[in-house]
């Protein structure tokens, strides 16, 4: 009965926040795409730590169905036998797809907007077992809603977002809630204020946290499986009209981690390429 | 003979429906980065009859230059800026149509479209009656409108007698 209720929410609603595209690389920002814009983002993301390193790839393609409705899926792959808690932030094993509505969109000036973006998905297992704890969890559908809020212009960029993802249960395993948060600072220096026909580059300091509740395994809470953790650290994104690259790394600020159960994780890192395809049609007559 | 009856045609009818916008100087406020920029300009370069698009992304200004005989409406330009997800303000154009009505209350109809204007002088008024009934090329201000909107008003800077 749960499930056909998380797949109802996921499709009458709308999806997760992938932090890609033309934007910041690990944390939550509002751009969607424009109408009939195709947008197609590969990439990889990489997190290491005591018990192994884990790189996943990710495939993303997102469509704007208006100026401020964009859906989206996510098909990432993982690689590598890391013992690493839950991240919604760092994608995984698990597919997603959904939708970005920017609800509030405030032009004020030349190049400046204000705008909050709300997001609703459906997050399904992948065909790939996850690794460490959660490895022989028994996987069910969840479902992410995210919020993200902030400013851009040609010269700052301030985002503000959280995101919760609930996993229903399957045979008396769940995976962990997840409760993330990011708070990003770009800045475009004036030199590189330039004509679109050039490259134009931009650097952030991206700060992004995660709480992670405990994993429940055959009907019992593990022990100790619950995480908090807070990571910060640059990344700088490049574009040349529609192709964008991106790449960022993190350190961790903060960290109450089992390091019996998951090690000690010490670098996140990402690296995103992104190409836009624009749709030229307009209204006839 | 059927060939050069049937591009006769062609030039005739280009001819009597030459009166078009002829260029567009719209500010655009919310873009920030060079995609932005590149989607205005496939946008705009999409429409029938736009000829060169440049974007300035430090002054938001997309200035278009159109072909003699484009038969593109004003709303189209606002669009492509809609659908993008960006604001349009006022546009400067250059817009060649017949001017109508009267002394006291000149139309200018863009014929070959359905777009038509009141015409108002930007600044203090100047005597255009003599031109009525005749085609003529506008220099004026478009105000900005609301979304989905193209303002029936020009603030025109200059009405000269089109050659």
């Amino acid at each position: 009965m749960r499930y056909p209720m998380v797949l109802a929410c996921a499709v009458f609603v709308t999806c997760t926040a992938f932090a890609a595209d033309h934007g910041p690389v690990f944390s939550y920002a509002t751009p969607v795409n424009s109408e009939r814009e195709f947008s197609f983002d590969t990439g990889m993301v990489g997190r290491n730590g005591s018990r192994g390193t884990q790189f996943s790839t990710g495939s993303g393609f997102g469509y704007g169905v208006t100026p401020h409705l964009t859906v989206n899926a996510v098909l990432p792959a993982l690689f590598g036998s890391g013992s690493l808690p839950e991240s919604r932030i760092v994608t995984g094993t698990e597919w997603s797809a959904g939708a970005s509505w920017r609800f509030l969109h405030s032009v004020t000036s030349v190049g400046k907007r204000i705008e909050s973006t709300a997001s609703l998905g459906l997050v399904v297992p992948g065909p790939q077992q996850d690794s460490g704890v959660l490895a022989g969890l028994h996987r069910a559908p969840g479902v992410a809603g995210t919020l993200a809020t902030g400013m851009a212009s040609r010269s700052h960029y301030v985002w503000l977002g959280g995101s919760y993802t609930r996993f229903a249960a399957a045979s008396h395993d769940r995976r962990p809630d997840t409760l993330s948060w990011s708070a990003v600072y770009g800045y475009r220096p004036s030199h590189l204020r330039r004509g679109y026909d050039q490259w134009d580059y931009r650097g952030f300091a991206e700060l992004t946290g995660e709480h992670t509740g405990a994993v429940l395994s055959g009907g019992v809470m593990l022990p100790n499986s619950s995480s908090t953790t807070v990571w910060l650290g640059p990344s700088v994104l490049a574009i040349f009209k529609n192709i964008a690259i991106e790449g960022g790394v993190q350190g961790p600020l903060f960290r109450d981690v089992s390091e019996s159960v998951y090690g000690r994780e010490r670098v996140r890192f990402a690296i995103n390429f992104s190409y836009l395809k624009y749709s030229s049609h307009t209204s006839s007559h | 003979m059927k060939k050069i009856s049937a591009s006769g045609f062609l030039a005739l009818s280009t001819f009597a429906a030459h009166a078009e916008y002829q260029q567009i100087n719209l500010t655009v406020f919310g873009m920030d980065c060079a995609p932005c920029a590149h989607a205005i300009h496939v946008s705009m370069k999409g429409i029938q009859g736009v000829n060169a698009v440049d974007v300035d992304l430090n002054t938001g200004l997309v200035s278009i230059k159109l072909a003699p005989g484009n038969n593109a409406i004003m709303r189209q330009f606002n669009e492509a800026v809609e659908k993008n997800g960006f604001t349009h303000k006022d546009a400067n154009v250059i817009v060649r149509g017949q001017l109508s009505g009267s002394a006291q209350a000149p139309f200018l109809e863009v014929t070959g479209t359905k777009d038509h204007y009141a015409l108002t002088p930007l600044t203090g008024g100047v005597d255009i009656s003599g031109l009525l009934g005749k085609a003529v090329v506008v220099d004026a201000v478009l105000p900005q409108s609301g979304k989905g909107k193209v303002s029936d008003t020009l603030r025109y800077k200059s009405v000269t007698e089109a050659k």
